[in-house]
């Protein structure tokens, strides 16, 4: 039986391990954190997730909370501007609904259900010496770094060709609230999406929590900017009162739906900021030792597309399709390389491309395809459909020539 | 193509039983009974280990010892645990808030006061 | 990687078939606060100081910075051991005073039975993130200890309280942590504050 080591137990480590598991894989996690302290802990992501992602999640069995956590049935795009005026407003469905389940619900159920199927867990934060002595064992066939919160990420050598920022490019800012009231915009359940040109970004998105459905305000402030008051953490309750503040001062209309918001727990915000990198997959460690890179680790977006929790999944079910496929073989180099690579040309580029593209200023044509997505629903549609499979920009809104080219499509 | 940290594999039980354990790093660990040579088969690190617990002590005293980072003190451990080699001392209260043992490290710690 | 010289030394296992068991009690504060000199003054072997945790000692911005840079240094983390009975032995944890670095403190404090944070009154802000890290994201019952420095109280506990914003349930004393005594009195008093804040749960 060939052993795997997973480190890190995000979406894509536990979605991996998990998937491995039932292939007849002997997997072994390391944890920094056990089931009850993500349980007790600040939440970690917005992790709303798209139909290809949660497909994956439903391929392996792992969609468990499909019925609790409510539908997010498709986006309300609002640009303010000057801030505080709706100056553009766009209604656009999900051809299937998206769904975010707060990591804190998701992350133990699956490592306790990992350890009730046989993986082992070890509980630990690992550092750089841990992996190198794990590798020198030669006790896994392979070894598979997901933990994109710590040293680890160091050893992955950052991309420059694929990573266009050196500093981070939005403050985040998160609560999650019990109490909104519904878009008057889009009264079914579903997401807006506020752009605040030159300071930033409003989000409410319906979500499921460890008190039940609930909404998650996020917003990402453009560093500098005066919507930039993220700079440390503040206790909660002050947290949630300056980010109504902001929903009233800069759209007012998502500000009206937050008179009666409370947190939803004591531990219900979450700030900060990191700079966008894509990292080469393979890490050596001293002692000679190969690892992999997953989910953020080697591909860490900017929030503000969602792109996270999406990416990470469908990375876990392409280097799970990957791994069994390649049977008794050795997990060397070129292996690793070439299953990255293969995930990076099908998906990850999209994802990241897109993502970049949002936090620098919208280009002409981008402009054009929204403004005609403000009066034509199916422009509309396939724009948010986008969050599901981003590689779908590539045909109408990346380049000028794919949105001129498209423009004039629906026109005939 | 695996190459397994023991030299002589075979002492490894193939189905090891799954046990969870939380090993901690103040989490006692022992050898029931010394086997020099079973010893003998195992690679460095984790025949430092073996041969290190014959005297009950803790995992991070081990790992620190042995020169063995926490991870893989835990991992090799775990893996001596699962087929009977060292023994993991089990938790002795329900939780370190347990009433009596409260008590009792309160009162010794009273008799160094 | 080495393997151990010597032969084990230390106490031998019971005889009488009781399996041993331990407690933790975690000493935290920034560097230079006198975690090394309180875990000494109690154990019973030399404090253990040990670089298996290598890690990086940059300082996140906050929780959700998944990007570290590539400064990474050791970090010295140190424990003892005090037997309490036959078959109770309690550890002294130190966490590294360098920088917070979550995961290694979530570890170190998993399954203690409670915390003392060390301040010294002339650094205080060297102690904020410790305490900080008791207050937010551990469920550890913890006090706080003033060092006294050559046996000297130089500021009113009072003050030294109110520059730490530590809530009124916050234990406050205060040691030369030197002292054996003085060490075994102020974890008592980390014992009591456990008893009493787990008790009202």
């Amino acid at each position: 039986m060939r052993r795997i080591l997973i480190v890190g137990a995000g979406q894509c480590g536990l979605q991996l391990g998990l998937g491995l598991l039932a292939a007849g894989y002997e997997v072994t996690i390391m944890s920094a954190r056990t089931p009850e302290e993500i349980r007790a802990g600040w939440p970690t992501s917005t992790q709303a997730m798209f139909e290809q992602a949660l497909n994956t999640e439903r391929a392996q069995g792992l969609n468990l909370w499909d019925d609790p956590a409510p539908k997010i049935n498709g986006m309300h795009i609002a640009v303010a501007m000057p801030p505080g005026t709706m100056a553009m407003s766009i209604i656009a469905h999900l051809n299937s609904p998206g769904q975010s389940t707060d990591q804190r619900v998701k992350f133990p159920a699956w490592l306790e259900l990992f350890e009730e199927r046989g993986g082992t867990v070890i509980y630990q934060g690992v550092t750089t010496g841990d992996l190198d002595g794990l590798t020198a064992l030669l006790r896994y066939d392979l070894t598979i770094v997901a933990a994109g919160k710590g040293e680890l990420t160091a050893l992955f050598d950052r991309d420059v060709d694929r990573s266009p920022f050196t500093v981070p490019q939005r403050g985040l800012s998160v609560a999650y609230v019990h109490g909104l009231a519904p878009n008057p915009s889009y009264p079914e359940r579903s997401g807006a999406f506020n752009g605040i040109p030159g300071l930033g970004e409003m989000f409410a998105i319906p979500g499921y929590t460890l008190s039940g459905e609930c909404d998650i305000l996020f917003f990402e402030a453009v560093p500098g900017s005066p919507a930039d008051i993220w700079q440390k953490r503040l206790p909660p309750d002050e947290h949630l009162s300056l980010m109504v503040k902001q929903a009233r001062e800069y759209a007012p209309w998502l500000g009206e739906r937050c008179d009666n918001v409370e947190l939803t727990d004591g531990k219900a915000t979450l700030s900060g900021r990191y700079t966008p990198v894509v990292r080469r997959p393979v890490a050596q460690l001293p002692s000679g030792g190969l690892v992999l890179g997953a989910g953020d680790v080697v591909i860490s977006n900017d929030p503000v597309t969602g792109q996270g929790a999406n990416g990470a999944a469908k990375m876990a079910a392409a280097y799970l399709a990957a791994i069994v496929a390649h049977g008794d073989k050795p997990f060397d180099r070129e292996w690793m390389e070439r299953t990255f690579a293969d995930f990076w040309e099908t998906s990850g580029q999209w994802a990241t491309m897109w993502t970049n593209g949002m936090l620098g200023e919208m280009p002409e044509h981008a402009a054009r395809i929204l403004m005609k997505a403000t009066t034509h629903t199916p422009t509309a549609d396939r724009f948010v459909n986008g969050f599901s499979d981003p590689s779908d920009f590539q045909h109408f809104f990346f380049t000028p020539e794919a949105a001129d080219a498209y423009l004039a499509s629906i026109e005939e | 193509m695996a190459t397994h940290w023991k030299v002589r594999p075979y002492l490894l039980t193939g189905g090891r039983t799954h046990v969870r354990h939380r090993l901690l790093v103040h989490t006692l660990v022992s050898v029931p009974y010394y086997d020099a040579a079973f010893a003998g088969g195992l690679l460095p690190e984790a025949r430092g280990l073996y041969e290190q617990a014959r005297v009950t002590r803790s995992v991070a005293e081990l790992s620190a010892s042995c020169g063995v980072s926490l991870g893989v003190t835990r991992v090799i451990l775990g893996d001596l645990a699962a087929s009977d080699r060292v023994r993991i001392h089990p938790e002795t209260y329900d939780s370190p808030y347990d009433r009596n043992l409260l008590e009792r490290v309160r009162d010794g710690l009273l008799r160094l006061a | 990687m080495t393997a151990c010289s010597g032969s084990p030394e230390g106490e031998t296992v019971p005889t009488d078939g009781t399996v041993p068991t331990s407690a933790k009690i975690v000493v935290a504060g920034g560097f230079g606060v006198g975690k090394t000199t309180l875990v000494s003054a109690i154990s019973e072997i030399p404090p253990i100081n040990t670089e298996a945790w290598m890690t990086a000692a940059s300082e996140p911005v906050d929780h959700l910075d998944p990007g570290i840079d590539k400064r990474t240094t050791t970090v010295a983390m140190d424990f003892g051991r005090r037997a309490i009975a036959d078959d109770l032995v309690l550890y002294l944890f130190g966490t590294p005073g360098q920088a917070r670095f979550w995961p290694m403190w979530d570890d170190l404090c998993r399954g203690a039975m409670g915390a003392l944070v060390l301040v010294d009154t002339r650094r205080l802000d060297a102690s904020f993130a410790a305490v900080n890290y008791f207050e937010q994201d551990s469920d550890v019952p913890f006090a706080v200890c003033v060092n006294l420095f050559h046996g000297r109280q130089t500021h009113h506990l009072d003050d030294v309280r109110e520059a730490l914003s530590l809530s009124p349930e916050v234990p406050l004393l205060a040691a030369d942590v030197r002292e054996p005594g003085a060490v075994a009195r102020a974890l008592v008093g980390v014992v009591e504050h456990t008893m009493s804040s787990t008790a009202r749960q």
